[in-house]
Parts: structure tokens; C-alpha cells; sequence
């Protein structure tokens, strides 16, 4: 009589043990898998120094661009979109060589990738524009098959400063294809030059036999020419934009329109 | 006399700034601005030296507010000896800290959103109006500057004038023409011709006691002091410096011309002045009837002003307050403690100085220079003052990984150290018909048997081995056996094959012209041959220098200038302590120097180095960094070893670990 109610209780303290532990494995699942979902929902702004993306994201952000400096940090926010579940989650990479590779921490949970490039300085940049681009897309090329490899986007920044000439009224068009011939020109030279050399080894690594020279320039086209369209790390996206002081409002919604456009879109 | 003032988040967002002169708003905007440079150069490199970054005759000075991740930067003329600089500094971040903290933290905390863990809801921030929340600042800022600039020349004044004393009062009513133009525009009319000529001299009298030494302004000035006999008129004259002041806050707005003019004490400025006021006449009845205009004026806003002023003088307090308790011991030791056991704790400098000197120490050991071992582990305290270390972490472990991270940093090469695709560049960079190609010239340059010659050689192999022609410049013309031993290298690299081929013949060679000629004629004359015979690269050996040495070095930087190499790289070797400091800043010196003396203006430096002996130092690979931080520039190559495949490239995490290893 007496053991039999200490016995049930024993058992139900299991079974309700052990319901407790599904639930709670249940969850912890359930909020994982929607971690994992909403982690794959990050626009990373990266590219040189000086080339806007903290005003980028300050007008995607606080929906204005304030004036900025160098940045020494990386910032990080969040956009929600009208009609959209998951807020999507921006960052923004300092584009100072010593800080620039940061960006790889969250390469992994990256939807997208926006390389930023002032199109106004790009062609007497260019070298050093093609370098940073060019280890951005050995770092997607170097992400593992069993994950979706990001878009990346290109960004022609400050097409506001292009002067377009009488024919073409439409300055972001213009940037963006002189923006791409221009990266396009400079990656071949860096292709051409790395093809066929021999790199120094790297010091001390000689039981992982890393490569020291880093490739990503892969083309599926003809006479393997560097072309963005044939380049086998995926899709590339070309846009141009341009932010202007908080002076002018109106005009600010304006310019960041195609990315905006292309965030509501496609993430 | 400020230039420019901004204060802005880490992460690059300004959150205020404003400049007071058109040029330096003109440079603000651009790229180039002082404030840029100082992040880029100084912060984000981690070389701050001392706690003054000058750049185009800019001298900034900075502040950080850690937990809230600011920067206050404040930039004015170099030539200029502001000592208030310092105080407006820790002024204004308790100010602006006390005044917008709630919108701060929001701000902050909307620029981490993510990293954080919390999701949404608290992250998402639909728009901040930057310029709606900091509306009344720009009031405090200019009660703020005023009181100190008031205070720094009542100071000079009172030293100067000893028992003549200034009554505090006067410059009270000054303060309330802040809105109304008109009077203090007539009053910048006031200054008469003799008052300008006073300030003039005054300016010159700076000028000439550049460099700190400051009583000799002084004295010029009490003489001036001296000049107006009456008592009055002495009280006149700080009244003038004290009301001058005011005029320099419409520099939101474009600034009037009297504006500029008070500020600017150039003789022929000061003649544009007095042709545009015709108003000398009424110079000191203008004053009189200024004062009551004021007050007439301004009733409404005196309430106002009044807070302003008392929240300025708090600030103020608290920041002297602030100077005072931090020398004085902890207090609270209790609260630290049960802060201490429950996890989240804010760093203090008391907390980190054991740490950072005990850092310092294992540098040392690690062959880091002294001077650089210092700096850094400055600029890591800086940096962690204020934060909080959350959780288990401890202040050790936080230094570490801080530490870690401004190594990775100063080690990291910001310009690019890929050799064959500039020589590639270069070479097939598009000429014109009559040009000819040039070849891509190396100097190698560095202090007695660091191994220029050896490593020279491993360069040569490696290049020769991406199927490019090299010659070799023997340009040691000193030291005996120097060509020789050069002579047996290519002979040897010649005899070695290139893919599959028996040898690499005519890939090869070596340009002599014997010892004791001038080494900047024969890198000439090997130049012009390379070129002549379709060279792609020409190496230049030069000899060996101590860096003291002025004649020695003179030739070099000549070589330098003559040539005009496409990279000079600096050999020094791992062994080195202390002296690889003085070794590569005086070798760069020399070369700015000697070089941008000789009409092309522009200065040439060192452009990457190589360490030798790597093979010998194990763990004590602190040369590495010592160089990196003197110079910025990067490590291309490493040597490690008697063989020609014995070159290495460095790489950055393994310097990192094998520094910071126990």
C-alpha cells in the first residue's frame, strides 16, 4: 500500500522526466534549424577603404547617410523588409587592408556578398581594387561544396561623381560596365602573371603543403579569359549606386534603389 | 584655433564634427582628412606614438570612450602649442557621454546587432536621427571651448602679469552675444590697427619659440603688457582676447570675414581687415554700448544659456575629478570584488597594468625591441580601458587575445608583397613606340654581413625559376671578395637547369666594373645594359653600412635618387634586438632625407625587408615585429637557410603563435 504511490510517483517522475527532456530537445531544434535559417540571411559589405560602405549601410540602416571616416570596427544591423519574416542581418567590413579579412568569420552564414568600389577612383585603384576582389573570391571559392555557395554582388559606388557623357544619360550603367572592364582587365593580368609561376613556400608549413598563392580565378570560357560571367565561384551581380550627403533626402532613396531593390528580391 | 573637432563611432560613423575654417572643413571631407589618417596610420596600425599624431601640419590629438566605442578627435595647427587641447578632450567625452548616454547605448547597440545572439526585436533600429539628437550640442560645445580657451589665457596672462589679478566675472557676459552677430561683429571691428600689430608680433614671437619654449612667448607678451601703461587699458586688452573669442561660432555656417580675420594673424589679412570695417573711429565706444545691446538682447535665452553653463562647469569638475581619482588608488575594493565573483567586470588601468607589464616582460624575452614592446602594449591598455570582460574571462586572457590581435595586425602587410605580379606589371605594362622596356630594379640595402649577398642570390634563383632574366648589379665595390663571391653565385645559378633544361645559360649575369668606382654610376651603367640586352630584372648589391655612417649613407640614398629602383629592400637579420629599431628608422631616414633633397621632391623609403637567419632565433622571432612596426612596410621574404631554396615567405599566424608562446 505504502510503496505502490512512492513507486507510481517514481515512475511518473521518469516518464514526465522524460517528456520534459523531449520538449526540450524538441525546441532546442526547433530553434537551431530556425537559427540556421535566419543565419543564412546576411549581407556583407565589403571593398577598400574609402569606397562607402559604411554609408551603404548607414542609408540601408537608419534609411540616411551620414558622414563617415575610416572605420575601425566591423558594424553589424539589422533591415527589416515590409512582407519579409527574418529581419536581414547587414555587415559592414573595415576596408583597411590590416582589418579587411574579418570578413571571412561570416562568410559562412553569408546570403550575399556587395563589394563595394568607388567607381570614380576605380581605374587609378585598380590594382589595389583588383587584389582585395581578388582574395574575396578565393575565399568563395574556397567554401566547401556542401554549402550554397553567396552571390556577389558588385557594387559601382558614387556613380554621382561620373560625368556622363551626352550619349548615355544613364550614369550607374556606365559605371558599372567601366567598373567591370576595368576589374575584369586587372584580374586577367593577375591570372596571367600567377599561371605558370612558381610561389615561394609559405614559412613552415611544410606538413600541410598549403598553396601560398591564392587562385579563385577560375573561367569556364574560352582561351580562359577572365570574364565575371564565366567565373566558376557563381552568380555575379553588377550595380551601381550612390549616396549623397543628408542634405539632400530625397534624392538619397533614390540611389541605394537598386540594392534595395535586389535585397527584397532575392533574400 | 581648434581646426577641426569630430566625434564619431569606431566603426566610422561620425556622429558629430565640425571645423572652423573653410580649408580645414575643404580637407575634413575628403579622403585625406586628418581624422582618416589618423585612424588609418596611427590606430588601426597600432602606432601611436605618444599621444600626438601630426600629418600636414595638422597636430591631432584623440580620446576614446571605450565602452561606448567613441572617438573624440580634435585637430588644429601644428605650430600652434594649445594646452587646453587635452582638457577640451576629457571634457567633452564626459560631457557628451553625461548628455546623449541613452541614445548612445541605443546606437551602440544597434551597430551589434547579431553578433550579440539576441535577435531582432532589440537589434532593429528603423532610423536614428543623428542630427535631431545632438541639436543642442553644438551650444555646449561652444560654452565648453569658450571656458577653456578663456581659462588657458587668463592662465598665461595671470603668470604673466603675476599680482594683477582677473576677476572671473568678465567673462560672463561675453558668453550671452553667442546668438546675436551683430555685436561681436563690430567688435572684431575694434581691433585697431595697433592691437593687430600686437598680435602680429605675438605670432611671430610664437613662431620663433617653437618647440616648447614657452616662457619666451611669455615674456614677449607681459612686454606688451608693459606697453599700455594705464591700468585700464590692461583691462581692456583682456577683454579684447576674452570677447575676441566668441566671434569663431558661426563656423557651422560659412564664416564671415571677420570670422577669419580674428583668427588669422598674417600681416596683410589684417590690412584687408581695417580697409573693410571704416568703424576704427568709434573703436572704444562700441565696446561700452556693446554690453548692454547683449543684454538687452538676449532675456529669453539666459535660462538656457545658464544650464548650459552649469552642466559645461560639472563637466568640467568631474573631469578634473576624474584626473585626480584616477592616480588615487581604487576605491571600492569590495564592489570590485563581488563584481570580480559574479562574472562582468569593467578593466581599469589598475587591473591592467600588472598584466601589460608582465606582456611587456615575455616580449622582451622575445627578442621584441624594447621601445616597440612598449608602444604596443600602450596601445593594447588603450585600448581595453573601459570594457567590459564578460563571463569567465579573465584580465589575462582578454590582454592575450588582445594583444594577439595588434600583432596580426602590425604583421599584416597593408600593400601588396606579391613580387612577380608587380615585376609582371611592370614589364608588360603598355609603351609606347619609342620607348624601350625598362627592367624591374631591386636594391638590396642593409647594415654589415646581414646576408644582402647570400639572400640576393636566393631572390635570383627564385626568379629564375619563374622563367624571368636576371642580371646582377655588383655594386659592393668595397668590400674585398664582394664580386667574387657573386661571380661563384651566378656561376652556379647558371649551372642549375630551369624546367627540364640541362642549365639556365644566358639567364643569368653578372655586371662588374671592379672595386672603388661609384656604385650609383655602375647600377646606371647595369640598368642601361639590362635594358639594352632584355634583362627582366636587375638585382643591385650594394655594400654593407652602418647606419650612423652619414657619407656612407648619402651615397646610398644617391644610388637611390640616381636609379630610382622599382623596390628597395631592407636586409636585416632575425638575430637583431634593440638595434633592428635604430637600424631601419635610420635607414629610412637617410634615404627620405638624402633623396628628397635632390629636386624630385618625392620622398623615397624603404619598401619591404627581408629577415635573415631566420633558422637561428626558433621562437625569438621578435625582429619580425620590431621591423614591421618602425617601418609599416612588409616582411616579402624570410631566409632560412645555406641553400638557394632556402626563402621563405612569412607567414603571419605563425610569427603570432610562436611570439606569444610560453
Amino acid at each position: 500500500m505504502n510503496s505502490s504511490p512512492v513507486l507510481m510517483s517514481s515512475r511518473t517522475l521518469i516518464l514526465a522526466s522524460l517528456f520534459v527532456a523531449v520538449i526540450a530537445i524538441a525546441i532546442f531544434i526547433f530553434i537551431s534549424r530556425r537559427k540556421s535559417q535566419s543565419k543564412r540571411n546576411l549581407l556583407l559589405l565589403i571593398g577598400p577603404s574609402d569606397s562607402g560602405k559604411t554609408s551603404i549601410f548607414s542609408s540601408l540602416v537608419y534609411g540616411h547617410a551620414v558622414p563617415t571616416n575610416t572605420s575601425m570596427q566591423v558594424n553589424s544591423s539589422f533591415l527589416n523588409i515590409q512582407g519579409k519574416r527574418d529581419p536581414i542581418q547587414i555587415v559592414d567590413i573595415p576596408g583597411h587592408p590590416r582589418l579587411r579579412d574579418q570578413f571571412k568569420d561570416s562568410l559562412s552564414s553569408a546570403k550575399a556578398l556587395a563589394f563595394v568600389v568607388d567607381a570614380h577612383t576605380a581605374s587609378r585603384n585598380a590594382a589595389v581594387v583588383a587584389e582585395h576582389l581578388h582574395s574575396v573570391l578565393d575565399a568563395i571559392m574556397a567554401i566547401p561544396p556542401s554549402q550554397p555557395l553567396p552571390t556577389l554582388i558588385i557594387i559601382a559606388h558614387k556613380c554621382d561623381l561620373i560625368k556622363a557623357s551626352s550619349l548615355s544619360a544613364d550614369t550607374s550603367a556606365l559605371a558599372v560596365t567601366r567598373v567591370q572592364t576595368i576589374l575584369e582587365r586587372e584580374l586577367e593580368r593577375r591570372r596571367s602573371s600567377q599561371s605558370g609561376g612558381m610561389g615561394v613556400e609559405a614559412l613552415g608549413d611544410d606538413s600541410n603543403n598549403e598553396k601560398s598563392n591564392i587562385g579563385g580565378l577560375d573561367c569556364s570560357g574560352p582561351g580562359g579569359m577572365f570574364k565575371f560571367e564565366n567565373w566558376e565561384g557563381g552568380e555575379v551581380v553588377f550595380l551601381g549606386t550612390s549616396v549623397q550627403g543628408s542634405q539632400s533626402e530625397k534624392s538619397v532613396k533614390g540611389s541605394t534603389a537598386p540594392l534595395m531593390d535586389w535585397i527584397e528580391e532575392n533574400m | 584655433m581648434l581646426d577641426h573637432c569630430s566625434i564619431s563611432h569606431q566603426g566610422g560613423i561620425v556622429l558629430w564634427t565640425r571645423s572652423f575654417t573653410p580649408e580645414a572643413s575643404h580637407i575634413a571631407s575628403s579622403a585625406a582628412s586628418p581624422v582618416n589618417s589618423l585612424i588609418r596610420e596611427a590606430l588601426i596600425e597600432s602606432r601611436t606614438t605618444g599621444e600626438k599624431y601630426e600629418k600636414d601640419g595638422f597636430a591631432v590629438k584623440w580620446t576614446f570612450v571605450n565602452d561606448l566605442e567613441l572617438i573624440f578627435v580634435v585637430a588644429y595647427q601644428r605650430i600652434l602649442q594649445l594646452t587646453y587641447v587635452e582638457e577640451l578632450l576629457t571634457a567633452l567625452k564626459a560631457l557628451f557621454v553625461k548628455l546623449y548616454h541613452p541614445f548612445l547605448t541605443t546606437f551602440v547597440a544597434s551597430l551589434h546587432a547579431g553578433s550579440s545572439g539576441k535577435t531582432s526585436a532589440a537589434g532593429i533600429v528603423t532610423s536614428l536621427n543623428f542630427a535631431s539628437a545632438f541639436e543642442g550640442w553644438d551650444k555646449y560645445f561652444d560654452t565648453l571651448l569658450k571656458k577653456l580657451e578663456d581659462k588657458a589665457s587668463q592662465e598665461r596672462k595671470s603668470r604673466l602679469r603675476g599680482p594683477v589679478h582677473m576677476q572671473p566675472i568678465v567673462d560672463s557676459p561675453p558668453l550671452s552675444d553667442d546668438q546675436s552677430t551683430e555685436p561681436s561683429q563690430s567688435e572684431d571691428a575694434t581691433q585697431d590697427e595697433q592691437q593687430i600689430a600686437r598680435n602680429v608680433q605675438a605670432l611671430k614671437a610664437r613662431l620663433r619659440g617653437r618647440g616648447g619654449r614657452r616662457p619666451n612667448m611669455r615674456s614677449f607678451d607681459s612686454g606688451n603688457g608693459r606697453d599700455s601703461v594705464t591700468n585700464s587699458d590692461s583691462e581692456v586688452i583682456p577683454k579684447r582676447k576674452t570677447t575676441k573669442k566668441p566671434g569663431r561660432k558661426w563656423g557651422d555656417e560659412a564664416p564671415t570675414e571677420a570670422d577669419m580675420d580674428s583668427l588669422n594673424y598674417s600681416a596683410e589679412k589684417s590690412d584687408v581687415n581695417n580697409l573693410k570695417s571704416p568703424k576704427d573711429l568709434q573703436s572704444l565706444l562700441d565696446v561700452t554700448s556693446l554690453g548692454s545691446r547683449t543684454k538687452d538682447g538676449l532675456y529669453e535665452v539666459k535660462d538656457w544659456e545658464f544650464e548650459i553653463n552649469n552642466t559645461v562647469s560639472a563637466a568640467l569638475k568631474t573631469a578634473e575629478v576624474e584626473s585626480i581619482s584616477t592616480n588615487s588608488g581604487s576605491l571600492g575594493t569590495l564592489g570590485s570584488l563581488f563584481s570580480r565573483l559574479t562574472g562582468s567586470k569593467v578593466l581599469t588601468e589598475q587591473d591592467l597594468k600588472p598584466v601589460l607589464d608582465e606582456m611587456k616582460q615575455h616580449l622582451m624575452k622575445k627578442n621584441v625591441a624594447r621601445e616597440i614592446a612598449d608602444k604596443v602594449c600602450e596601445g593594447v591598455g588603450e585600448s581595453l580601458i573601459g570594457k567590459k570582460v564578460g563571463g569567465f574571462q579573465t584580465t589575462n586572457s582578454a590582454v592575450r587575445m588582445a594583444l594577439s590581435t595588434s600583432i596580426t595586425r602590425i604583421l599584416t602587410p597593408k600593400s601588396s608583397t606579391d613580387l612577380l605580379l608587380s615585376i609582371r606589371t611592370k614589364l608588360s605594362s603598355p609603351l609606347t613606340s619609342t620607348q624601350q622596356r625598362i627592367p624591374f630594379s631591386m636594391t638590396f640595402v642593409g647594415v654589415n654581413g646581414v646576408g644582402k649577398s647570400t639572400n640576393l642570390s636566393k631572390v635570383c634563383f627564385w626568379l629564375i625559376q619563374n622563367g624571368l632574366r636576371v642580371l646582377i648589379a655588383a655594386c659592393d665595390t668595397f668590400r674585398s671578395g664582394a664580386v667574387e663571391q657573386l661571380r661563384v653565385h651566378v656561376r652556379n645559378l647558371s649551372v642549375l637547369g630551369v624546367d627540364g633544361a640541362a642549365d639556365s645559360k644566358g639567364r643569368v649575369e653578372l655586371f662588374e666594373r671592379g672595386y672603388g668606382k661609384d656604385a650609383a654610376g655602375i647600377a646606371k651603367e647595369a640598368i642601361s645594359y639590362a635594358r639594352d640586352n632584355d634583362f627582366d630584372v636587375v638585382l643591385i648589391d650594394t655594400a654593407g653600412r652602418m647606419q650612423d655612417n652619414e657619407p656612407l649613407m648619402r651615397a646610398l640614398a644617391k644610388l637611390v635618387t640616381v636609379n630610382n629602383p622599382d623596390k628597395i629592400i631592407f636586409v636585416g637579420e632575425a638575430l637583431v634586438g634593440n638595434e633592428a629599431v635604430d637600424q631601419l628608422k635610420k635607414f629610412d631616414r637617410a634615404l627620405r632625407d638624402f633623396s628628397s633633397g635632390n629636386g624630385t621632391g618625392k620622398e623615397r623609403g624603404i619598401d619591404g625587408m627581408l629577415v635573415t637567419k631566420w633558422d637561428t632565433v626558433d621562437d625569438k622571432v621578435g625582429a619580425a615585429l620590431s621591423m614591421t612596426y618602425v617601418t609599416g612596410q612588409p616582411i616579402i621574404f624570410v631566409g632560412c637557410g645555406q641553400t638557394y631554396t632556402d626563402l621563405r615567405q612569412l607567414r603571419v599566424s605563425n610569427v603570432v603563435q610562436a611570439i606569444l608562446s610560453d
